[in-house]
């Protein structure tokens, strides 16, 4: 048996207007899409809102197109219709490769786009039972005062660890959010913010309403770090997009998960386009991942671990991308 | 070998499993599917502290909520518990003492959970912390705090056993080696949650208990004895299990809780565990520190073995005296080994008590073992299999230890898997990062003396045979899902000629069904076996003597034959078993019969301290050959095929052998790639299927299982263990993989890709460090 949830009640609001209407009317109250992360939590503890917006009956959130100038995808679209979606999958593989790569397939046929890129962030101190955080003097994320991963500071580590952010990062993705004072859009990057605490950037009231991504992405992948083939969140995910023109780069992105409170564009790439993808530029792109991410004791796995090896994805996916046909032109 | 069967023709396909369908349809109910009408919510209120005396307890604010029916402390329950009468140190509820966090302190039962949530929260607990320690090490270190007063040095056991010479033995060594190995502590991890449904009837003053236990016997015992309630006043029933591997092979707290609880509320209670509890309940295999040293000839012949094994046990003793002397015993029985020496220690700390799993005490020392084997072989330049062939024993024949072996297939279970690996064609051949690696392993089947000395066989069966001419037998052994109930429906059908339709079992009602020990130590299939074989047989005889009456031939001249009982030289005169089962209630009415079992004295071992753990009437044998890949990036671990050939004396149900063999490899895998407890500060980091890292399809590779039959003489059709013996060869053939795939000798379990990446980073190091010296002027 699983712990009780606190009592709640659930609203199902037929339009996005109608969802921030009734965030409005309870302030403290949470967006369900699949509920796959955020049930969970409650279940454990973690937090007890009055109200949940089921999401799932908004059409609107449900479109899916791939277009001839970009493609749009619904907020509320499962990661399993984006991981099987043949156009998709042609032209975003980075994105459909992490979709396919989330947990197990019960997850998937019901979690969404918006709540894994709204995941969250974990560590090993904050997903516990309220029995194991109450014993431990709770932490700084949840109910403490204390982060137990870095006890003098105060700056909470969790890490974000959802797998589709950095796949629509290296691929140029825009996202639109809805609120009570209107809609807006933004890149992507802008969604996070480097604070285990608050790494969103969405005001409360605030929902995805859908990602775009432009037309004639370069080719992409993604690869994850986990023990396990299956169920695991990444130890760290990293998604690459490269494009070399004769025989040198005219794109190169990557960008992470996993490792930090943020999923991030790694910075620096752009000193090594011009240049052939050989062991030189690997060895320096190894560099840049091992400075930038920040893995901390949030897994029971090594930090040291995780640091290392994220770079060696980076590194087997660049090398792979670049000797595939689509990539050279 | 005891009894005979009807077909011997091989391969026989075997069957599904009597209950199989039940389960798959989910027409099964499991304890959590009982009829939870008028059933309140148990809860358990656990320690938040690591160890600590507690200065005051207050439950009234609890008591006094509404919708709370009881609540019950450690003053409910003033005895202490335990599976073995001499380590009896444990009390459902903390009694003045926790010693681990997580420790049940109090329980409550109300209407609803989410009442029972709020009664342990309004729960006041105040507590003198104590120092605790979370490693063997500390709780052994000079001044450590003790968990329990009457045990210094926080040691629970101290074995020490010597056979033969090894002094003689390392002298007569052209090579000899020593490996300290670290295994970390594992848990069963049953799909099934922990739950128990107990209802007790204030108008009788009955007890019944309905649990997930695979010892139902010891149950009904225990809660007698912490009830202090007349044994014939309590019924425990067994409902479908999901799974045990040890996890329920002796009485865990939350059982004796429940049942306070619907005494105290004189009703019926509910108890289902999280998961999170499932781990704090624990009962598992230790994290386990071994030093093993072996002394080798040139030729591969071994002269001595000498292991020193450190236990970290947990809070209290469970199992954990038996765990201690099996890692010893188990050195035994499966090489010729000429010297051993063995210092075991099995240390209390402030953790979840160790129990029992799945291969008990053999599997870390054997892990040892077999790695140590396979490094000494490649420093002779000799063949991992040839080593083994050096070291064979030869059946029949007493260890040093005394144990009885009487049947020795591992010979044939080497050939096997040899040629279907492709072994001498493939190893040393494979591209880099790629390899193969090989090991054996043994367990016992059934300890041969239980663990209460009572005087009764070691297993009853009884056989109802009525009007209706069905056979139904009654058996205490719980099936968990192992299959035993469908071992018992197949040795009754083969022994009686019948078809298995026409046999029902009725398992583990102790208002039915004659008392078992329960389903531990690979027992069941052994001794309820050949107890069911001679019940069957006892029947046999007197529906033979009738159908010798009917056909009007004399009793020697009858015999059986698919459902018929016929008469020698004439085949003509045939009479069906309803004809014969009819004639045989006339003037009888329903016929009771009764088989029993019980070891033979010469298998239940020496006679020096602690030589009862381990011994056995004949021991399974398996090797096993593994193939796996490494990525030197990532440190993944890829296992791509396994190869396990058992020697289980002979398969009553080759269907279920292979499936058990399935598991336990499967099982072994687990423990080598990914599974591990971690706690912080004495709290489980693992305590879920997503941080305890179970195998998922994804990681599960082909196995080809081959099964050999060295006909036992004393088994059951000539059967022996076949759930657990496999278990133990899979992390010391995936160790030997990885080394012969990148050269990394890995000395600590699981293989995780950190610890990978870490091993190759060292070398790393160390070539660096070398080329420095050598370039140094």
């Amino acid at each position: 048996m699983t712990a009780a949830a606190g009592a709640f009640r659930v609203v199902e609001p037929a339009d996005v207007a109608a969802a921030t209407a009734a965030h409005a009317g309870e302030p403290g109250s949470r967006y369900l899409g699949g509920g796959t992360d955020l049930l969970v939590n409650l279940r454990r503890g973690l937090g007890t809102p009055a109200l949940l917006i089921d999401l799932r009956g908004i059409a609107e959130l449900d479109g899916l197109a791939c277009m001839a100038g970009g493609a749009r995808i619904g907020a509320g679209v499962t990661l399993a219709r984006i991981a099987a979606d043949p156009e998709f999958r042609a032209r975003y593989p980075a994105l459909c490769e992490a979709a396919a790569a989330v947990a197990g397939p019960a997850h998937r046929n019901v979690a969404t786009v918006a709540g894994n890129l709204c995941l969250d962030t974990r560590c090993i101190y904050y997903n516990q039972s309220e029995w194991w955080r109450g014993a431990n003097a709770y932490c700084l994320k949840y109910r403490g005062d204390v982060c137990h991963v870095a006890p003098q500071g105060r700056h909470c580590h969790a890490a974000f660890c959802g797998d589709l952010a950095p796949a629509l990062l290296v691929l140029g993705a825009s996202i639109e959010v809805a609120g009570r004072a209107g809609r807006r859009r933004m890149p992507l990057a802008e969604l996070y913010r480097d604070d285990g605490l608050a790494h969103l950037t969405l005001a409360a009231d605030e929902l995805l309403v859908a990602a775009e991504l432009p037309a004639d992405p370069p080719p992409s992948a993604y690869a994850k770090l986990r023990v396990r083939g299956s169920v695991d969140f990444p130890l760290a995910g990293v998604a690459v997009a490269l494009r070399a023109e004769e025989g040198r780069l005219s794109i190169l992105r990557v960008a992470l998960t996993g490792t930090n409170s943020r999923p991030f564009l790694l910075d620096g790439t752009d000193n090594l386009l011009g240049r052939p993808l050989d062991a030189t530029v690997l060895r320096h792109l190894d560099r840049l991942v091992q400075k930038q991410v920040h893995p901390m004791r949030t897994t029971l796995l090594q930090s040291n671990y995780r640091r290392v090896a994220a770079a060696a994805l980076a590194r087997h996916l660049a090398a792979r991308l670049a000797a595939t046909p689509e990539a050279a032109r | 070998m005891n009894g005979t069967v009807a077909s011997r023709d091989w391969p026989r396909p075997g069957v599904p499993l009597i209950d199989g369908i039940d389960k798959v349809t989910g027409h099964a109910r499991f304890t959590a599917d009982l009829d939870p009408c008028g059933a309140l919510v148990g809860r358990i209120f656990r320690s938040p502290v690591s160890h600590g005396d507690i200065v005051r307890l207050d439950v009234s604010r609890a008591r006094d909520l509404e919708g709370v029916v009881a609540v019950v402390t450690g003053d409910d329950c003033p005895r202490t518990y335990g599976v073995l009468p001499v380590a009896m140190n444990e009390h459902p509820l903390a009694c003045g003492k926790v010693r681990y966090r997580g420790e049940p302190v109090a329980a409550v039962a109300a209407v609803d959970a989410e009442t029972a949530e709020r009664a342990l929260a309004l729960i006041e607990l105040e507590m003198r912390e104590l120092p605790a320690h979370y490693t063997a090490d500390s709780a052994r270190a000079a001044g450590a705090a003790l968990v329990h007063d009457d045990r210094p040095g926080n040691l629970e056991r101290a074995v020490h056993h010597v056979f033969g010479d090894p002094e003689a033995g390392f002298a007569a060594a052209d090579l000899v080696r020593e490996v300290r190995i670290d295994c970390a502590e594992v848990n069963h991890a049953q799909i099934e949650p922990h739950a128990a449904l107990a209802d007790y009837d204030p108008a009788t003053g009955q007890l019944t208990m309905q649990s997930v236990s695979q010892v139902t016997f010891y149950l009904h015992m225990m809660l007698a004895h912490c009830l202090q309630m007349d044994e014939s006043r309590i019924r425990v029933i067994k409902p479908f299990v999901g799974g045990g591997f040890g996890a329920r092979v002796e009485v865990l707290n939350f059982e004796i809780v429940t049942a306070l609880l619907a005494r105290a509320a004189q009703g019926k209670v509910l108890m289902q565990l999280t998961r999170e509890e499932n781990f704090l309940t624990h009962r598992a295999r230790p994290q386990t520190a071994i030093r093993l040293r072996l002394g080798m000839r040139r030729d591969g012949r071994m002269t001595a073995c000498e292991c020193e094994v450190v236990q970290r046990g947990g809070a209290y003793a469970g199992y954990g005296i038996v765990t201690i002397l099996y890692a010893g015993a188990l050195l035994h029985g499966l090489y010729a080994i000429p010297a051993v020496k063995y210092d075991g220690y099995r240390i209390y700390t402030n953790l979840p008590p160790c129990g029992a799993m799945r291969g008990h005490g053999g599997v870390n020392t054997r892990h040892a073992f077999e790695v140590l084997l396979d490094r000494m072989a490649r420093e002779l330049e000799l063949d991992p299999f040839a080593v083994r062939r050096m070291n064979l024993l030869s059946a029949p024949t007493r260890t040093l230890n005394e144990l009885l072996v009487n049947s020795y297939g591992l010979p044939e279970c080497l050939d096997r898997v040899e040629r279907a690996s492709g072994w001498r064609e493939r190893i040393g051949r494979l591209p880099r990062g790629r390899g193969i690696g090989m090991a054996c392993s043994h367990y016992v089947s059934g300890a041969a003396k239980p663990i209460h000395r009572t005087g009764e066989p070691h297993a009853v069966v009884n056989l109802k045979l009525d009007w209706d001419g069905g056979v139904t037998a009654l058996t205490g052994a719980p099936d968990i899902g192992q299959g035993s109930s469908t071992m018992i429906a197949i040795t009754v059908a083969e022994t009686l000629d019948l078809p298995l339709e026409r046999i029902r079992v009725i398992a583990a009602d102790s208002a039915i069904t004659p008392k078992d020990n329960g389903a531990y130590s690979s027992r069941i299939t052994f001794m309820v076996g050949n107890a069911a074989i001679d019940a069957a047989q006892r029947l046999k005889d007197i529906l033979s003597e009738v159908a010798a009456r009917k056909l009007g031939v004399r009793r020697e001249d009858v015999y059986t034959a698919a459902g018929m009982f016929l008469a020698r030289g004439s085949d003509a005169t045939a009479v069906s078993f309803e004809e014969v089962a009819k004639a045989a209630l006339v003037g009888e009415g329903t016929l009771t019969i009764k088989g029993t079992f019980t070891c033979p004295p010469e298998s239940q071992g020496g006679k020096h301290k602690g030589g009862a753990v381990g011994a056995t009437m004949g021991f399974s044998y398996v090797a096993q050959v593994v193939e796996a890949s490494v990525d030197e990036d990532t440190g993944q671990v890829t296992v791509h095929q396994v190869w396990a050939a058992i020697d289980c004396g002979h398969a009553i149900n080759p269907l279920a052998v292979t499936g058990q063999v399935e598991g336990a490899v499967w099982m072994g895998m687990g423990q080598a790639l990914s599974e591990e407890t971690c706690y912080l500060d004495g709290l489980p980091a693992h305590a879920s299927l997503l941080e305890y890292r179970v195998p998922t399809i994804i990681e599960s590779p082909p196995i080809d299982v081959q099964i050999v039959e060295s006909h036992d003489p004393l088994g059951p059709f000539g059967a022996k263990e076949a759930s657990e013996g496999a278990l133990a060869s899979f992390a010391p053939a995936l160790v030997a993989a990885v080394a012969n795939a990148i050269g990394i000798d890995l000395d600590e379990l699981p293989a995780t890709p950190d610890r990978v990446v870490e091993a190759l980073i060292a070398r790393r190091r160390r070539a660096r460090l070398k080329s420095a010296q050598e370039s140094a002027p």
